[in-house]
């Protein structure tokens, strides 16, 4: 069932000149797999690394909806914005690291370890 | 989009809009940003490092608060201001919008802000080595929060979250050596972040469906699609982005579902940090909802944009149901949870949660409302406005009072304050002058709030729009004031009834006295608004008119 659906567009996307499309399927596929290292991963570094996944999944969207040229004819691009907005989002995700990791570091200093689910004297 | 443009007409239109037009209207931020700058040289230079860094940030705040009231000054009056949506001129080239909603907004966190240092200063956290610190992570998350009440274009959206956030999430640990504040910081951070990147793609494929970030130029591109029908899938596509784009707002707000990580950082940050993101964070979180939901769901320039109004219908819809359905459950839950608690920053962090229902409550009228009532929503904003400027005040004092009887008591469990009557009446009853105003009894503020926001539903109720849903918000609402009157109650019951613990240690804290007077400065403004509240519902209503 989910193969009929799923094959003829990925023979769609082999076969078919590079488009938004292509770009699209491989920030979908960052973003993915940023969710599931965000809700698998037990360090804390590994949840960082996912975030920054999502953000470049992001990112990718950005950049190949900002290029006129992958879009068909007619349809609207999002222009000098969406490089721009991949420019400042490059910046935040450097400068949320920065204080995420300064926060994981006083983690470690007080609990011995990085591991996420030892987080949990505060409950109820 | 394709004229040849010659570069020195592009450059000299930009400073021109810029000089005269952006940057006076962008004062409060500019004054915010430049005490930032002072406070960092303060540490390093030798003779500066003598001032108080308290008294800079004071001192910025103060003339932030003195710019913002100036704008506000300025407004046109009501009427005028309703025909005119508010006064709405679009500074920076569309990314930032300025109106009466700005204007009060911004006057409501730069108030804040004075009384906040003031608080803190009193109440001794940070000392005077953190302060500097402190106080440029406070100012930054304002100037974030002040960026999130004007946005209007997605990009801002985004920034203005992550200016709020990142600072909070320090914020949340600034407690050195402690296990409680590092584990609430890290849960900050990492949900913050994750919530921020979910709503960061979801911006992304509405930006791309729709071809432009800023709002208002999307909502003339969601009309199009209204009517033209849009091609196959891309409503799907349109809803998942609006979906994600509301985990962000929904995580600032501490809605249900992703209100986790907030009674956790309550309880582990410091009381002066919960009161900071209570209150500061939470207006300007409901502000930037206001901000999307109206962006994109009515054009600008309010109802005189005709065709446009009933076009957008559907995203109007769309709008109050995830807003009204989150409402409903964060409201309850938040109520819920809250009355097995014996941590009282951890039973004020789920009476935040309760609120942030109430206030989405009628953010849901004003989007019911906007199409076929402009002027009644104009109202309803105007109500959630109202009820963001009493907050302020009885929150505050609400955590005021935990952190100067934590000083005293050692100790922030509700059983701590067994039998405080006998030793401190004085600060008893100032709590249950914060607690009933929270609960929403008259004569107190919080009553007028609530009844603003609950009558605004009631109009959208006998106008048939959204009916089931409007009616549902307004039988929670009913209900979970009736359920909220147990837990705080029992906190009144507790300081007043039950003996107090033989061990106490500490002495009484008498309202005449420094931390008193702070406490007294911020629970008399909830009596006196619950009383003559006719100023700052003059001042909501203003805040209001951009939506007529």
């Amino acid at each position: 069932m989910i193969g009929n659906f799923v094959q003829p567009c990925l023979a769609g996307l082999l076969s078919d000149p590079v488009s938004v499309t292509h770009y699209l399927v491989v920030g979908a596929i960052l973003f993915v797999s940023g969710v599931a290292c965000m809700a698998m991963k037990r360090n804390a570094l590994g949840v960082l690394m996912g975030i920054e996944l999502v953000l470049n999944g992001a990112n990718v969207n950005f950049v190949a909806f900002a290029s006129p040229w992958l879009q068909g004819a007619g349809a609207r691009s999002l222009g000098l914005d969406g490089q721009v907005i991949a420019l400042f989002v490059i910046l935040l995700a450097a400068a949320e690291a920065a204080v995420a990791l300064a926060i994981t570091l006083n983690f470690y200093n007080n609990h011995s370890t990085v591991d996420i689910d030892r987080a949990d004297d505060l409950k109820g | 989009m394709n004229d040849p443009v010659n570069i020195g007409t592009l450059l000299s239109g930009t400073l021109s809009d810029t000089l005269t037009v952006s940057l006076p209207l962008f004062r409060p931020e500019l004054t915010l940003s430049a005490t930032i700058v002072l406070l960092l040289l303060c540490r390093m230079l030798p003779l500066l490092r003598l001032l108080d860094s308290a008294l800079v940030a004071l001192g910025g705040a103060a003339f932030a608060l003195w710019y913002a009231w100036l704008d506000m000054q300025a407004l046109p009056v009501f009427a005028e201001a309703a025909s005119t949506a508010g006064g709405r001129t679009e500074i920076f080239s569309g990314l930032l919008v300025f109106d009466s909603f700005t204007a009060y907004l911004r006057c409501i966190l730069a108030g804040f802000l004075v009384l906040y240092i003031v608080f803190t200063k009193v109440s001794g956290i940070p000392d005077r080595e953190d302060g500097a610190d402190f106080y440029s992570l406070v100012l930054g998350a304002t100037l974030g929060m002040c960026l999130m009440a004007s946005a209007n274009h997605l990009l801002m959206v985004f920034m203005a979250v992550e200016m709020a956030s990142v600072p909070s999430y320090a914020l949340a640990g600034i407690l050195k050596g402690r296990r409680a504040a590092s584990e609430a910081a890290i849960k900050y951070a990492v949900y913050g972040a994750g919530a921020a990147g979910i709503m960061l793609y979801g911006i992304s494929l509405l930006a791309g469906m729709l071809g432009t970030c800023h709002l208002p130029s999307m909502a003339v591109e969601l009309g199009r699609f209204a009517q033209a029908g849009a091609p196959g899938g891309s409503v799907m596509v349109l809803c998942l982005g609006g979906l994600m784009l509301a985990v962000g707002l929904a995580f600032k707000l501490s809605a249900v579902p992703f209100h986790f990580w907030c009674p956790d950082v309550f309880e582990g940050a410091a009381a002066e940090v919960g009161a900071f993101l209570s209150v500061a964070s939470k207006a300007a979180a409901v502000a930037l909802l206001i901000r999307v939901a109206y962006g994109l769901g009515m054009p600008a320039g309010g109802a005189a944009a005709g065709e446009l109004v009933a076009d957008l219908a559907p995203v109007r819809h769309f709008a109050v149901a995830v807003i009204a359905l989150m409402a409903a459950v964060t409201c309850t839950l938040g109520n819920l949870a809250a009355y097995g608690q014996t941590n009282m920053k951890r039973l004020l962090a789920y009476s935040t949660i309760a609120h942030a229902g109430y206030l989405m409550m009628g953010v849901a009228a004003a989007m019911a409302l906007a199409g076929p009532k402009p002027a009644a929503a104009a109202t309803a904003v105007g109500a959630v406005a109202f009820y963001l400027g009493t907050y302020v005040f009885m929150n505050l004092a609400a955590f005021a009072i935990v952190a100067f009887l934590r000083n005293r008591l050692r100790s922030e469990e509700i059983a701590a304050y067994a039998g405080l009557v006998r030793t401190s009446p004085g600060i008893v009853v100032a709590t249950a002058v914060v607690l009933v105003s929270l609960i929403g009894l008259p004569p107190l503020a919080g009553f007028v709030a609530k009844f603003l926001v609950f009558s605004s539903l009631v109009q959208a109720i006998s106008l048939g729009v959204d009916r089931q849903l409007m009616l549902l918000l307004l039988v929670v609402g009913g209900v979970n004031t009736v359920i909220s009157l147990f837990y705080y109650l029992r906190v009144l019951k507790v300081m007043t009834f039950d003996p107090p613990p033989e061990d106490r240690v500490g002495e009484a804290f008498p309202l005449v006295s420094l931390s008193g007077a702070v406490v007294t400065a911020l629970a008399v403004p909830v009596l006196v608004l619950g009383i003559f509240w006719s100023g700052l519902y003059a001042a909501a209503q203003l805040a209001g008119a951009f939506a007529s």
